[in-house]
């Protein structure tokens, strides 16, 4: 390893100012269980690590607000977030998963911020946040001025988000759910504590068994977390039978770009698509 | 790691086969070389630089065209050192060109293999990134041959 | 989550019950674990102490060219860049291991597999090293490589130039010098006429079986450190061996043995990766070149490279009369060694032998080969071999049962081995619980009774697999007791405690023999200096001989107490307390008792033409398993509703400690048959880390387990008892796809049962085959 510069700025603006726009050897760096990990596997060699860790006490919150939106500050370490009775009443999905990302020694330390803006396709979060319609606040160089940015669009390709390399995520924003009911389906090929070899995540807006929308997310089987919006255009305004379940997977498989790795090859994600759509929005609907 | 695929490009088979020997204008298709550098017709070395986000990988690399059959096929080795990591990279590529109607299909198949760090834990990434340079080569090489033939 | 334990076995007429072997009490190492105090090799530092990282090969096959060093070099802070022909200056003959001398301690003129030592980087700090390593370029003139077992078979590539056997072990003599093949090993048994056998039978069964690479991966990575000078060396090595790592190096060194020190704290995990010599002799090499003390501690990844388990492919073929019963069985097993023989040929033989399984059969054949391949090194794995072997015939059996529409239960247990009936080598099998182990299974698993098939896509279905394995032999194990002027009792005993118990276990023996409480033994930490000779924790082997060892040691040391007690004129049978007789002998409390105890059990070797003996192992040890499945017939995904092992340990030394070496080896196991598997691409693992190569978690435990030790006592064990490291690992591979096909009617003839082998077999019974995408 050869040495770098450790930073540890006391605010946010301070933070910013210290991370350079041109120079990618210059990274943020919150619980670190990422970064660490390419450190020492020689892959990322920093010049400067700015650490956030101070700004932790500043950052951690998590606030429901009178309309049931909520807000996570993007220092909070997951496990608060698994732990969190706001979050609990506003999303129910998000402790349910919480349970098998990773494990509870990357939950206690990784953060909410850093889990989105490491923009690995293999991610928990993503999927469910974007069936939420959740977006982020990001702060960049010029101070107040705060920038929102979907999460359906924060990331681009693999570790690669829309964010500037001078910028942070500064929190997490869930709208009101309403009525609507969401699931999320881990689909490990190895060890339970697995990354994914299939993510589904579904959000369902309905009346007995009739559709008024639905979002349905596909993740870690694809190059990045995509909407499978042939399938939400399918299921809007539909009444949900076997037959309509079946469907969707077959759109689902149809639609969906899957890829090969050491979790399966990209024939075997397509069926496990196939299935777990249809699954995920029965357990919405039932839910 | 193999890739595979076809190109289709609107230009007669020999036009396409000139332009595929030419080095320069290989190169001139591939995402990230640098400082090519003829040996012999048949031998160059270049550096790839290449960066995934924030994760930059530099390789020096050395191409062999190992066996060509003008028109149809080319037969390449390639082997690359990266830079500041132990590893190694090699690959095979074969390129078959047939015409149809006066297009041409090019077909490659390329089989690489990547040891030492990047081998062990790059994987995913680092096929990610080739696939992204594979469309890439594509998108150039149909740019190429979309444009009025002016120097061909 | 269910466990149970069963505490097995009566006491041997005459011995005491109540005392301390059967106790379960807490490991007496316990405390130091959690509370962070334990000492390992991997975080120990020596004042003065310079970090080695390791430059590794990028081709699986090569000439090598040049090494360039230079850049290496350059780096602040750099001590010293070690290639081969630095080694050679210090040791001559720079060629180890146990079977072989095939493998260098840095790669000299040749590679033969991705990942194989090339050079070294010595520096203060082990980043700088690390950052050195870096910049080291290698060139290499590519050999064509050979990663598949029947490949190499066919001897096309070949991996060595020449066989080199150690000639430490005297059945592989024969191989000296041996040119122009990749076989490292092939051991023949040859029992009646198979071919005669298999023309008489009814019917004639045949299957071909693999197993995937797989790892031991303890959670304390290889670690040694060498401080070496004129007068001698010591090592501090994170080793399951250290006697033989002294040899090695005294031989490697030119020196008698008693200058070189062999220290071990404790160790976190070693499932045999630890065994002979691992990064001691570099670590040994580098510090005679540098003359400073040297840590090699190697990372989570570089365990990869380092030693594995044996992929396998195994050819069975049974011939089954019009009865039931099994005439002839003949089986091909081909290992894949890796590039350096380690410990497998010795695999291919004390686990081939028992190729044929634990049935009565009159016609046995087997061929057994270790092979070389340009892979990473295979060794000895919880089970040496035995799992893959019960793999194949177990799942072999049960398709044979199921093709002849027998109950699998009626049918293993119509051709058992029994009691005074010839194993293949020809030795009569006593004292082993077959019958029990199988019966105790299927009760657990209400056998009996039908099991509701599932519901839609879920189907269920319960396996089983039964397997024996021989200790191996002959081994020698020596063990020390000294007894001080206040009556504590100190044992010095070569028995590493890598975290299986061994230290209670020891203790418990000395408090029976001494009638003192076991917690009140002090066990010194292994060091070669002071703890006598001991073959390796290897094999479930332990308990067995050391425990006889340490028997004796204790033994001798209550005769000489009552020596003393005579001596000093007490009368027969007196229980003057210790502190007191010390005192009246030696005036003052002073002096010591010494007692000493040597086991090796007699061997007679196989003849080498047949593979026959009557005398081959002194303990056979048995298992059983049964599973119960529901698949997921849409998407491959088998859960394991409940998971059952019972195993014959003899007497159970400390019941609790049994209870946990039966789940950690059904866990590990269970890995090992559901996901675990090194991808290997090019000759290069490309899932080389915890990030991607994962072993199971809690929640991959079984929703109901069972584990249980069946009643059991062997006569010639020390008090009854086996050992029983192994035992459960054997079974739960082909009890579980035993169990699928029960569930479903799909096969799986390779390990890991991933969902997608399970769905594409699915797929295939459907006649609606899975056809992978561009």
């Amino acid at each position: 390893m050869t040495p770098f510069e450790l930073l540890e700025p006391a605010s946010l603006a301070e933070a910013i100012a210290l991370l350079d726009p041109e120079d990618s050897s210059v990274r943020p760096i919150a619980g670190g269980t990422a970064l660490m990990l390419m450190m020492k596997a020689g892959v990322f060699r920093p010049r400067r690590l700015v650490s956030l860790r101070k700004l932790a006490s500043l950052n951690s919150g998590i606030a429901i607000g009178k309309n049931g939106a909520l807000s996570i500050g993007a220092m909070t370490p997951l496990a608060a977030v698994e732990r969190s009775a706001e979050v609990a009443r506003a999303a129910p999905v998000i402790p349910r998963m919480m349970r098998r990302l990773s494990n509870i020694r990357v939950r206690n330390v990784a953060t909410i911020g850093g889990n989105l803006a490491h923009g690995d396709p293999h991610m928990d979060l993503p999927p469910v946040l974007i069936a939420l319609s959740a977006e982020v606040g990001v702060v960049g160089p010029d101070g107040t001025a705060e920038r929102r940015v979907a999460i359906e669009d924060l990331v681009t390709g693999y570790f690669e988000t829309v964010l500037a390399k001078n910028e942070l995520v500064s929190e997490l924003r869930i709208p009101p759910q309403g009525g609507s009911r969401a699931v999320y389906i881990k689909v490990t090929t190895g060890s339970a504590e697995d990354w994914p070899a299939l993510g589904i995540a579904v959000a369902l807006e309905a009346e007995g068994a009739m559709v008024k929308s639905a979002r349905v997310v596909i993740s870690a089987a694809t190059e990045r977390a995509t909407r499978l919006k042939g399938v939400e255009r399918l299921l809007a305004g539909t009444s949900i039978d076997e037959k309509m379940l079946a469907r969707a997977g077959d759109a689902a498989a149809d639609e969906a770009e899957c890829i090969s790795d050491v979790r399966g090859s990209a024939a075997y994600k397509r069926e496990l698509t196939r299935v777990h759509v249809g699954r995920a929005l029965r357990q919405a609907l039932n839910s | 790691m193999k890739f595979t695929g076809d190109i289709w490009l609107n230009a007669p088979r020999a036009a396409v086969f000139a332009k595929l020997r030419d080095a320069r204008f290989f190169a001139s298709c591939v995402q990230g070389v640098q400082d090519l550098n003829e040996i012999d017709g048949d031998h160059y070395t270049a550096v790839l630089d290449t960066k995934v986000a924030y994760l930059k990988f530099k390789f020096n690399v050395m191409v062999e065209v190992a066996r060509v059959d003008p028109p149809r096929e080319i037969e390449a080795k390639i082997e690359g050192t990266p830079l500041g990591i132990v590893g190694r990279l090699t690959a095979r590529s074969l390129t078959r060109l047939t015409e149809d109607d006066g297009a041409t299909k090019v077909s490659y198949e390329i089989d690489a293999a990547l040891t030492g760090k990047l081998g062990s834990l790059g994987q995913p990434v680092l096929r990610a990134k080739a696939k992204e340079m594979e469309r890439q080569f594509s998108e150039r090489m149909r740019a190429a041959f979309a444009e009025p033939k002016s120097e061909t | 989550m269910a466990t149970s334990i069963t505490q097995g076995g009566q006491a041997a007429p005459g011995a005491k019950v109540g005392g301390q072997v059967g106790r379960s009490l807490p490991r007496l190492e316990a405390r130091a674990k959690v509370t962070g105090r334990a000492e390992y090799t991997h975080t120990m530092r020596l004042a003065g102490m310079l970090h080695a990282k390791i430059f590794r090969s990028t081709v699986a096959h090569g000439r090598i060219k040049s090494i360039d060093v230079s850049a290496a070099a350059k780096v602040p802070g750099v001590y010293r860049v070690v290639t081969a022909d630095d080694v050679r200056k210090v040791i001559p003959s720079p060629y180890y291991g146990p079977a072989f001398h095939d493998q260098p301690i840095l790669a000299i003129d040749k590679v033969h597999y991705v990942g194989e030592p090339v050079a070294a980087v010595v520096a203060a700090d082990p980043h700088v090293a690390e950052e050195a390593v870096q910049l080291i370029v290698a060139n290499y003139e590519e050999l064509p490589a050979v990663f598949d077992e029947i490949e190499a078979a066919h001897n096309k590539t070949l991996v060595h130039e020449e066989l080199k056997p150690a000639g430490t072990f005297a059945d592989l003599k024969h191989l000296k010098g041996r040119k122009g093949t990749n076989v490292a090993l092939d051991f023949k048994l040859r029992r009646g006429d198979v071919d005669k056998a298999f023309a008489e039978a009814a019917h004639v069964f045949e299957h071909t079986f693999h197993t995937q690479k797989v790892l031991h991966l303890p959670l304390e990575p290889f670690a040694s450190i060498a401080d070496w000078n004129e007068s001698g060396v010591t090592i501090y090595s994170a080793t399951q061996g250290p006697s033989f790592v002294r040899t090695e190096i005294a031989r490697l060194l030119g020196w008698p043995e008693n200058r070189v020190r062999i220290k071990v704290p404790y160790l976190g995990g070693g499932f045999g990766a630890k065994l002979y010599i691992k990064m001691e002799a570099l670590a040994t090499a580098l510090s005679m070149i540098v003359r400073r003390s040297v840590k090699v501690a190697l990372t989570m990844e570089e365990q990869f490279y380092t030693i594995t388990r044996h992929p396998s492919t195994f050819r069975i073929k049974t011939g089954v009369d019009a009865t039931g019963r099994i005439t002839a069985r003949k089986c091909e097993v081909y290992w894949n060694g890796g590039a350096y023989a380690d410990v497998g040929p010795r695999v291919a033989q004390k686990s081939g032998f028992t190729a044929s399984g634990p049935y009565d059969i009159d016609n046995v054949w087997v061929d057994s080969y270790a092979l070389y391949t340009n892979l990473p090194p295979a060794g000895a794995l919880r089970g040496f071999g035995i799992p893959q072997l019960v793999w194949g015939y177990e799942s072999h059996t049960d398709m044979i049962a199921r093709a002849l529409k027998l109950d699998p239960i009626e049918f293993r247990r119509k051709n058992l081995l029994r009691e005074g009936r010839p194993q293949a080598t020809g030795q009569i099998v006593r004292e082993v619980q077959l019958e029990a182990v199988l019966d105790r299974v299927a009760e657990r698993l209400n056998w009996g009774k039908p099991l509701p098939a599932g519901t839609g896509a879920l189907r269920r279905g319960r396996g089983v697999a039964v397997a024996i394995k021989a200790v191996i032999a002959p081994t020698t194990s020596v063990a020390n007791l000294t007894i001080a002027g206040d009556g504590s009792t100190t044992l010095y005993c070569g028995t590493i405690d890598m975290g299986q118990g061994s230290d209670t276990a020891m203790a418990q023996i000395v408090g029976e023999v001494l009638d003192i409480p076991a917690e009140t033994v002090r066990i010194v930490p292994r060091d070669t200096d002071v703890t006598p000779y001991d073959m390796g924790t290897l094999g479930s082997r332990s308990l067995y001989h050391m425990g006889h060892a340490v028997r004796l040691a204790a033994e001798e040391a209550r005769a000489k107490i009552k020596a003393m007690a005579r001596e000093v004129g007490e009368p027969e049978g007196s229980n003057i307390p210790l502190p007191d007789l010390f005192k009246k002998k030696f005036g003052m409390q002073a002096g010591n008792i010494v007692g000493t105890g040597t086991y090796k059990p007699d061997y007679v070797p196989p003849d080498p033409a047949t593979g026959l003996t009557d005398n081959v192992t002194p303990f056979w040890m048995c298992a059983a398993s049964g599973a119960e499945v529901e698949v997921d017939t849409e998407t491959g995904h088998v859960r394991i509703a409940r998971l059952v092992t019972a195993v014959d340990c003899g007497r159970p030394v400390n019941p609790k400690i049994v209870e946990t070496q039966i789940s950690g080896a059904v866990l590990m196991h269970l890995g090992f048959t559901m996901f675990e598997t090194m991808h290997i691409d090019a000759g290069q693992v490309t899932n080389a880390s915890l990030a991607d190569y994962k072993i199971p978690a809690m929640l991959d435990v079984p929703q109901v387990m069972e584990n249980e030790a069946v009643d059991s006592h062997l006569a010639s064990g020390p008090f009854g008892a086996k050992g029983v490291g192994e035992t459960a690992t054997f079974c739960v591979s082909p009890a579980i796809a035993n169990a699928i096909e029960d569930a479903c009617g799909v096969r799986l003839t390779s390990l890991p049962l991933t969902p997608e082998a399970v769905f594409r077999a699915l797929r295939v019974q459907a006649n609606a085959p899975l056809e992978d995408e561009e």
